[in-house]
């Protein structure tokens, strides 16, 4: 346990179950309670950092996308600029970060990676998956994006434009999937619990009604 | 001519832009990504160096070089970046998918040339 | 020539179009250090003490080794404490000590029980 984390409460048991803090965790508390001690960040700066990151769910994403499905009006101002749209949401982003929302379509089909790094839109989604930041699919996915599609069970037909967004300056991008047959009637809320973040990164589609919700 | 003839709706104002503040490509210009080998940082990927593509979009605002960032440097001259399509037939010889499937990658304006 | 150009022209962080096998669908939850780790990252962008750019710089100076032997946030506190080094903001000798105290707090805490 290190005396200066907070932990939000978690029941812990004694310390000695504890495994040892490895060589980096010992690094990353060192260099930030170094840091606060030559007042270089402030004492709560990084807690409350903490609490902005773990409000940054898919579910956010999913919520504005819910918006645009049912909101035509909405999803132009979001396709014309992402940032602004989503602020209307009250979701803000950082700095000079822009957001660029693609819309898949029965022509167009968009897929997001950064081959350089880990470039994501972690304002909208939070942390990414394991796999987008690791080398088969940033390797694969400028390269065969319909292998590594159907490696995850979506299957793009070949006439339809497949679009794969490479993230490298300040845009960060988010996928506008299509809205799935036989949601006709469904809430808001409905239509967002459909949607995941994989649907929005563009490896799947957004997930159709279940039978077992069509008969409600 | 005399001046009525030339009557505008609004003023015009003469601005002299200074270096950079123009784009200097549009969209649908056809371009080509520029082929050198920075030592050390670079944000433009190894794989679409030499391709050919095409403006899609000039991004606004300004910014400053991502390359010359990486080195503590946030001021300076400030150009655009651009939204580029290349198709993945022009990145990969044996590309199997569609020929319409492409690449939106941004790239500076110091790393395109006309083409 | 013994050509090594390639090390130096391509990054060791740069993936696209290298061969490369399936997907492994892996996902781990943070832990509360790697958290704490990308908030400090935020934070120091925040304060323009270490900019995302001078942050990827960083970890691409660590070398193909270290990229591919560190996990992703092991990565990002190495090139972190470089950084700062540099900037002369930490001293290498004040941040071995202090991370000789924090190791010595999980020991001693132990011996208390």
């Amino acid at each position: 346990m290190q005396p200066h984390d907070d932990d939000h409460g978690h029941a812990k048991t004694t310390v000695q179950d504890d495994p040892p803090p490895s060589y980096y965790e010992v690094m990353e508390t060192s260099v930030r309670e170094l840091l606060v001690e030559k007042e270089v960040i402030g004492a709560d700066e990084i807690r409350h950092m903490l609490e902005v990151m773990d409000s940054r769910t898919p579910a956010l994403g999913a919520k504005i996308v819910a918006r645009a499905w049912v909101d035509p009006e909405f999803k132009a101002r979001l396709l014309a600029n992402g940032r602004t749209a989503c602020e209307e949401l009250g979701i803000d982003f950082f700095e000079d970060t822009q957001f660029l929302v693609l819309e898949n379509t029965e022509k167009v089909h968009n897929l997001l990676v950064c081959t350089l790094c880990s470039c994501y839109p972690r304002e909208i989604l939070g942390l990414p998956p394991d796999w987008y930041k690791q080398k088969p699919y940033r390797a694969r996915a400028v390269k065969e994006p319909r292998a590594l599609l159907a490696e995850f069970g979506t299957v793009i037909p070949d006439d339809v434009e497949i679009r794969v967004n490479d993230s490298t300056a300040m845009l960060r991008y988010m996928v506008l999937p299509q809205r799935p047959e036989g949601t006709e009637n469904f809430t808001e809320e409905q239509l967002a619990s459909l949607v995941t973040r994989d649907a929005m990164i563009g490896i799947v589609r957004a997930n159709t009604p279940n039978r077992k919700e069509q008969s409600r | 001519m005399p001046q009525t003839a030339r009557r505008k709706t609004k003023p015009s104002i003469h601005v002299v832009h200074a270096i950079g503040e123009e784009p200097i490509f549009k969209a649908g210009d056809s371009v080509r990504i520029s082929v050198r080998y920075p030592v050390g940082h670079y944000r433009v990927p190894t794989y679409i160096r030499g391709k050919r593509g095409r403006v899609e979009a000039v991004i606004e605002p300004r910014a400053v070089n991502n390359e010359e960032e990486g080195f503590g440097r946030n001021a300076g001259l400030k150009r655009h970046y651009y939204r580029i399509a290349i198709p993945l037939t022009e990145l990969w010889p044996k590309y199997s998918g569609s020929p319409y499937d492409g690449l939106r990658i941004e790239v500076f304006e110091t790393w395109l040339e006309r083409n | 020539m013994n050509g090594t150009e390639n090390l130096v022209k391509r990054l060791p962080t740069e993936m696209g179009g290298l061969d490369a096998g399936p997907v492994q669908r892996v996902e781990h939850e943070y832990a509360p250090w790697e958290k704490r780790c990308h908030a400090l990252a935020n934070v120091l962008d925040i304060h323009k003490i270490i900019n995302t750019e001078e942050k990827r710089r960083g970890i691409e100076a660590l070398g193909a080794e270290m990229v591919e032997k560190l996990t992703y946030y092991e990565r990002w506190i190495v090139a972190f404490a470089n950084i700062l080094f540099q900037k002369e903001i930490l001293t290498p000798e004040e941040l071995a000590k202090k991370m000789e105290e924090v190791a010595a707090r999980h020991q001693g805490a132990q011996h208390n029980e």
